[in-house]
């Protein structure tokens, strides 16, 4: 059974005489109990599907099941998931504990209140700051409250919208390792991320440029799909080596990585016609940004 | 599993509400101290009456009746009079704002007097203040009254037979020493009621909006009305503390009597702030951050205070403004508590303004919730 399934589910907005489509006639299935990635930029529709999701808001038009009940039924939905939204947000002037608290008791029984703050607590290992001010807290222990917050209650589907933003990478990684757990366990977890490294660790991936879903898969399915090759070489002046690699024929794109210049070609390319360019060339594998950057340009509808 | 039925998450709202005022201590300790503070200002400051206001005197008779005239104005404190050599002198003293009215009293007053004619003299007033002057005017025929019975009395003794026109005795009912505390204390309670109540909800909701807890409370299966009563009920307490406050410090500190039943005016206090957390949740829907909701509240306090009574009484009002205050909550309330306190008056009296302030609690009630729920 799956946790979410959508159907031409979109939003628009009137900016006046102009109608702004956020949300594009969205299609995905989410299977239970896994870890399924949204990845997008900034401004692509990721929070906007979460919010409709979650029934904070209304979509234009689709219709959506979550967890068993469709949108139209926003408030047995909203028994069954919990949400995390992008800005952490939590009452700052509330201990840990009494943010968990008055999370449950939107939820449960009186009586089950404490056993699942208690629960919660130890699951994200806040116990010892639980009676630390919600303000007083680092970002990653910020979010971590944040998410504590979402799954209190036990609900079947969780939804976190960029819950690493703003991280250290030991965070993140402490992070990560706290979703994989919420999903051993059964939770389906449906995360928004921008980083590529994240979207790598999900079990499926959306990817989402401009409200428009572009592909959907798992993250090595998705980065073996994209037609073409990739190469990376050494030169002495990259900037002369990029210049030439864009002349060439058969050369998709060329861009400096580092001390590298990458190229995404198509088949008529050898390693052996990028000699004279630069030393050390190599046959590389695509990355997800490979993926994501072809996939979108080609939604779009742009040379690729 | 079964869940959290609906009393169960306002009882969660309300609890956490509470436990955050509790833990502002600026905002707890405005919740106690504003309203002292309001009632010490409104009591003691805005006095009433005037004392010893300055008159000039142009005293160009220096005789008996003319000193007797002057010495009237300054009886009781009335007047305080300062004298000038000419009425261009007395006049530039208004003109400078050291006096507020003149009196020119011509020569030949006690002349005038024994020969039984009228003792003409003139009083001129600064009508740049309209409040100041009417009560200069009633000062000032307080005394003229004075001592025309004495010159009347005088010629009575030479002509039997002939009495003053007119006897009048004046008494003031209810507040006989004119203190503005008896009169404020009760409006004041009003005032309060409305600044806590309004602007406490407004704020505490939009706060929810500007730090993104909103979205998260409108995720999870807490309905719109049960946010709103949730919201409503800490700030309903902290509101009739704030009543409570007030009342015990008017009765013990100001000695505003408390003459009616105080079960009528608790019942107008539960409508009106009721009401007034409406108004402020109503607000919170128009606004979208605490400025705005801090400007919302003082559009609808300014148009309470003064087209209420509180101040200034409506029966001076043009008809349109007399006709608008019939839409402020506040109106209403202030006639309940000044006729229970002042003047000891039962619902039979003041069943009209407790059905409207039933009406108004309602339907702010109503509209909040309504208005609430299409913001989600």
């Amino acid at each position: 059974m799956n946790a979410i399934e959508t159907h031409d589910l979109s939003k628009m907005y009137r900016h006046g005489r102009e109608l702004q489509t956020v949300v594009d006639r969205l299609n995905l299935s989410v299977p239970e109990g896994m870890v399924f990635g949204c990845l997008g930029p900034n401004g692509a529709g990721k929070t906007t599907t979460i919010r409709m999701l979650c029934g904070v808001l209304q979509p234009s038009s689709g219709t959506a099941m979550v967890a068993g009940e469709p949108l139209t039924r926003p408030d047995a939905l909203k028994a069954n998931i919990g949400y995390a939204n992008q800005r952490a947000s939590v009452y700052s002037d509330l201990t840990v504990e009494e943010n968990l608290a008055f999370k449950a008791r939107l939820f449960l029984a009186p009586r089950a209140v404490n056993d699942a703050v208690k629960r919660t607590l130890e699951r994200l290992q806040l116990t010892e700051r639980k009676r630390s001010l919600a303000a007083e807290l680092s970002g990653g222990w910020r979010q971590r409250l944040s998410i504590a917050t979402a799954i209190v209650h036990q609900p079947r589907l969780v939804f976190l919208d960029e819950p690493t933003s703003g991280l250290d990478p030991v965070g993140r990684r402490e992070l990560w390792d706290m979703i994989y757990d919420l999903a051993l366990k059964g939770t389906t977890v449906f995360v928004t991320t921008h980083y590529m490294d994240e979207a790598e660790r999900c079990h499926r991936l959306a990817m989402i440029s401009s409200g428009k879903l572009i592909a959907e898969g798992r993250p090595e399915n998705l980065r073996s799909s994209i037609p073409g090759r990739f190469f990376e070489l050494g030169a002495n002046d990259l900037a002369v080596a990029l210049r030439e690699a864009k002349l060439l024929p058969g050369v998709r794109d060329a861009w400096i990585t580092g001390t590298q210049l990458r190229l995404s070609t198509d088949e008529s390319i050898q390693a052996q016609d990028l000699e004279p360019i630069g030393h050390e060339v190599r046959s590389v594998a695509a990355t997800l940004e490979d993926a994501f950057v072809f996939l979108s340009k080609q939604a779009a509808g742009k040379p690729l | 599993m079964k869940g959290a039925s609906a009393w169960g998450r306002i009882a969660a709202m309300a609890r956490k509400e509470f436990r955050q005022v509790l833990r502002d201590p600026a905002l707890s300790r405005l919740i106690v101290i504003l309203p002292i503070v309001l009632l010490v200002m409104f009591g003691y400051a805005l006095n009433g009456t005037v004392k010893e206001i300055g008159l000039a005197v142009f005293d160009a008779s220096q005789d008996r009746v003319s000193t007797a005239l002057v010495r009237a104005f300054e009886k009781d404190q009335r007047f305080k009079a300062q004298r000038f050599d000419s009425s261009f002198a007395a006049l530039e003293s208004v003109r400078q704002g050291q006096t507020h009215a003149v009196l020119e009293i011509p020569l030949g007053a006690q002349l005038a007097a024994r020969r039984a004619k009228a003792v003409p003299f003139t009083l001129l007033v600064d009508g740049s203040d309209p409040s100041l002057s009417s009560q200069i005017r009633a000062q000032a025929s307080a005394a003229i009254q004075e001592v025309a019975t004495q010159l009347i009395a005088g010629r009575a003794l030479s002509t039997p037979g002939l009495t003053a026109p007119l006897s009048a005795t004046f008494e003031t009912l209810y507040n006989p020493e004119n203190r503005s505390a008896v009169y404020m204390v009760p409006g004041l309670i009003g005032l309060i009621l409305t600044q806590i109540t309004v602007l406490l909800t407004a704020i505490a909701i939009v706060r929810e909006y500007e730090v993104g807890t909103m979205e998260a409370l409108i995720a999870t299966p807490i309905r719109p009305l049960e946010v709103v009563l949730g919201k409503i009920v800490p700030y309903l307490a902290f509101g009739l503390l704030d009543a409570v406050i007030v009342l015990v410090m008017g009765v013990w500190i100001f000695g505003v009597p408390v003459r009616g039943n105080l079960g009528i005016l608790a019942l107008a206090m539960v409508l009106f702030v009721l009401g007034s957390l409406s108004v402020g949740i109503v607000i919170s829907t128009i606004t979208r951050n605490q400025i705005q909701a801090m400007f919302g509240t003082i559009a609808y306090l300014f148009p309470s205070i003064f087209l209420s009574g509180l101040l200034f009484p409506l029966e001076g009002m043009i008809p349109f403004f007399n006709a608008i205050s019939y839409l402020v909550p506040l109106r209403y309330f202030l006639r309940v508590s000044r006729g229970v306190m002042l003047r000891g008056a039962g619902l039979e009296n003041l069943w009209v303004e407790i059905v409207a302030l039933g009406a108004f609690a309602v339907f702010m009630l109503g509209l909040a919730a309504l208005r609430f729920r299409k913001t989600l």
